[in-house]
């Protein structure tokens, strides 16, 4: 059976790093050329969410973009919905990969955080398709995403429980068990209120506030302060 | 969810639902701005028995909860379900936020560090107040939501009166 390609189509936005397989019979490996085929989808996906949000996003919309078949679709999901996770899944890994690499670079906890935030904030900013994909889109994607998107930010929990370590009883004292929790919450909400307006523009200014906010019930406000105003 | 679901559960003939709305976002919208209403009551009554700021936000943040706890399915409408229910629902969602924001904001008057806070500070307070009640109504975990009054008082007043003098409050 012949796997029906599309070629006619063009993907402006396609990511370079994704090269067109070439068409028809290309003898390569057949996990390969699935593998491939799954990036493309997802890729599609994200450029079809971005397009035409994820209501108005068709299986029509992200063969198109993804230049495969609708056959070849099936192959790898079995609907929009599991594509999305896919989708999804890949974003947040990203993600969650360069907020780790950024905080494990640094030696001192306070930077590490101060780290991992910008690290964070500078993927939403470079990437405001993906960032609408995961924190916007997401929410109307069904309750296995909606269960993703809380887990990933409860997932931001530890490296802040990481500031607990070496600090006084006082300081102690004045942390709850849901210190972490709310900290990380009122961040994410900060961040994601810009993204629902499409001010992405707006989100690497919210690097000083959201040090200093994070940081302040570890180290006090005016050390917090001074690492937050830290320039790199 | 679908018309057909709403009149079902309801218990009114689908014609008296096109009759008092147009689609089923507006239906949303409404009982939306219904769950706000109540919740904004019971906060603006609670507070308003206090002349003290500090006092006026821990029992704002206790009317809060109860209303919570005691009106979960208008709580989820409001906090939960808003989120995915178009712009319209986000756009209430926002000011419901906005509401508390200028509640804390009066904080900076009465707080020697007022100048030096962030000016996202209020944003964050209330956006983590709102993640914890949202993950504990999420799980299903109302029981455990009243218990939280003190730590949440805490954690929203120490910006403000520093660790010791929230934890005074919070502890009332």
């Amino acid at each position: 059976m012949r796997d029906s390609v599309d070629q006619s189509v063009d993907a402006p936005e396609y990511p370079p790093e994704l090269a067109r397989l070439p068409p028809g019979r290309h003898g390569l490996p057949r996990e390969f050329v699935a593998h491939n085929q799954r990036e493309r989808l997802i890729a599609g996906l994200a450029e079809a969410v971005a397009e035409n949000g994820y209501a108005g996003t068709t299986i029509a919309h992200i063969t198109r973009h993804a230049a495969v078949s609708r056959r070849t679709f099936y192959e790898h999901f079995s609907s929009k919905d599991e594509c999305f996770v896919a989708a999804y899944d890949t974003v947040m890994a990203e993600l969650s990969r360069r907020v780790g690499e950024a905080f494990d670079q640094e030696d001192e906890w306070p930077q590490a955080v101060r780290a991992g935030i910008a690290a964070m904030l500078d993927f939403l900013t470079a990437e405001p398709h993906l960032a609408r994909l995961s924190m916007v889109e997401a929410l109307v994607a069904g309750p296995v995403v909606v269960e993703r998107y809380d887990s990933a930010i409860q997932n931001l929990v530890p490296y802040l429980q990481a500031g607990r370590e070496g600090r006084s009883a006082k300081v102690l004292a004045g942390l709850s068990p849901t210190t972490e929790e709310a900290l990380v919450g009122g961040m994410v909400s900060l961040i994601s209120r810009r993204i629902f307006a499409d001010r992405t523009d707006e989100l690497e200014a919210l690097l000083p506030d959201l040090v200093e906010f994070t940081l302040t019930p570890y180290l006090g406000s005016s050390e917090a302060a001074k690492v937050a105003r830290q320039t790199k | 969810m679908t018309v057909a679901d709403i009149v079902k559960r309801a218990g009114i003939a689908r014609n008296t639902f096109y009759e008092n709305f147009s689609s089923k976002e507006e239906c949303f919208l409404a009982a939306q701005e219904f769950a706000m209403s109540a919740a904004l009551e019971r906060v603006v009554e609670a507070a308003g028995s206090f002349d003290e700021w500090p006092l006026r936000v821990r029992a704002g943040l206790g009317a809060f909860l109860g209303f919570v706890v005691e009106e979960p399915a208008l709580a989820r409408t409001c906090m939960v379900e808003a989120l995915s229910a178009g712009p319209g629902a986000v756009r209430h969602y926002e000011e419901s936020q906005q509401a508390f924001v200028s509640l804390f904001k009066l904080g900076r008057d009465v707080s020697p560090h007022g100048p030096e806070l962030p000016a996202t500070l209020e944003e964050a307070l209330i956006g983590g107040v709102f993640w914890i009640l949202y993950q504990r109504l999420t799980s299903s975990q109302l029981d455990t939501i009243s218990e939280l009054l003190p730590q949440l008082s805490e954690f929203a007043l120490t910006p403000y009166l520093g660790a010791e003098g929230a934890r005074e409050v919070a502890a009332l």
